[in-house]
Parts: structure tokens; sequence; C-alpha cells
């Protein structure tokens, strides 16, 4: 796979999975938690190129 | 002793319920997600397990980098050995699949032919164009399993259900 942006996605998916059911134990903090990560880790990820954007070297 | 919360090994002796203890501290490094299993949250480590090795194959298929401790930042190498590590006998299958040994560590001298094979091998992953992804997977892999160990504790500990 060489899709930067589905690594994103994925790499997202898996910390923000693993980090809802480590400290949250209702299913509904789960989702809500796993859920803010992801959108943190992929949203900071997309502003953060997007002022990068700019400077590519 | 009682302590609060405690559940799965109330009413084991002392020494038992530390022994247990350790038994799942040691097993969940080796194989991720068993030191839950000890403890009785099959369930838990099996998700957690899932978590781990996902990352670790994705991390194995996209040619990430088993670092070596030494060269020229022994320090940063290190760090980079314990994230690696962390994922427990995967990492050692890992290691001998790559380097042909379970190569941990650079030899000091750089004249050594240990030495000048392990950077090669290191050399030819790292230039591979997806090898940065694949050490990323690798490390969350190592420190994910790592920070489980914590969870076992405080599971152990009674202080999450």
């Amino acid at each position: 796979m060489r899709s930067h942006f589905l690594h994103l996605l994925l790499y997202s998916t898996i910390v923000s999975t693993f980090f809802a059911v480590l400290v949250r134990h209702d299913r509904r903090d789960r989702i809500r938690l796993g859920l803010y990560l992801w959108i943190a880790m992929v949203g900071g990820s997309m502003a953060l190129a997007y002022l990068m954007f700019p400077f590519p070297n | 002793m009682t302590r609060p919360g405690a559940t799965s090994h109330e009413g084991e002796p002392e020494t038992g319920r530390h022994g247990r203890l350790a038994l799942a501290l040691v097993l969940g490094w080796l194989v991720p997600g068993a030191g839950h299993a000890v403890i009785g949250r099959v369930r838990r480590g099996a998700l957690f397990a899932g978590l781990v090795f996902l990352s670790f194959g994705l991390g194995v298929a996209h040619d990430g980098r088993f670092a070596l401790q030494g060269g020229d930042q022994p320090v940063l190498t290190g760090l980079q050995l314990v994230a690696n590590a962390g994922v427990g006998i995967a990492d050692l299958v890992g290691r001998i699949a790559v380097y042909g040994e379970p190569a941990y560590f650079l030899p000091r001298s750089t004249s050594r032919p240990e030495y000048q094979e392990r950077m090669a091998i290191l050399r030819d992953r790292a230039s591979i164009e997806l090898s940065n992804y694949g050490t990323a997977y690798l490390w969350t892999a190592g420190l994910m399993n790592l920070l489980l160990l914590f969870d076992v504790y405080d599971v152990w500990r009674g202080r999450k259900p």
C-alpha cells in the first residue's frame, strides 16, 4: 500500500481503537473517545500538511 | 491482605498472587494479550493482541527496520530497540528472518564483519520506499504492548474493571 493518506487512516484507526479500549470501559465512551482521537489524528495531520504546503523543502 | 477492587485473584495465597502477576507480565511481554489471559481477561487480551499483531504485521509487510543498538547514536538506537523489542517473541522472529540471527546490537568495532553485514542489511531495508511506514508500525506495536503491561498490572490491582 503506497498511499500516504491510507496509511494515515489505517494508523489512526489502530491507535485510536487501542487507546479507546485501554482507557474507557463503557462501550459508548469507547466509541466517543475513539472517534475523538481518530478525528484529532487525521484532522491534525491534514491541518499540519496544509500549513506545511508552502514550504515543500 | 485484600486490596480494594481485587477480583480474579481473591482467595489465592499472597505468593501465588504475586507469582501469577509476574507470569502475566512476562507472558504479556513475550506474547501480546497473553498477560490479560493469565489474569482472566481473555477477550480484552484477544482484542489487544489483534491490534498489536495487526500493527506488527503491517510493519513487517512494509519492510520496517529492526533497530540495532550502537553505532554513532547509541541512546537513540537504544530507544528504538526498546520500542521494537516491546512486542516480544515476534520481534525475535522478525530479526532472525531479516538478519539471519537474533541481532540486537552493532559491534563496537566498525571493521568487524558482523558490523558491515548488519549495516548493509539495515541500509538496504532503509532504502526501500515504504520502510519508514513499516518502522512506525513496528515501533507502535512494541510500544502498545509495553503499555499493555501497565494495563495488566492495573487490572490485577483492581484499579480497572
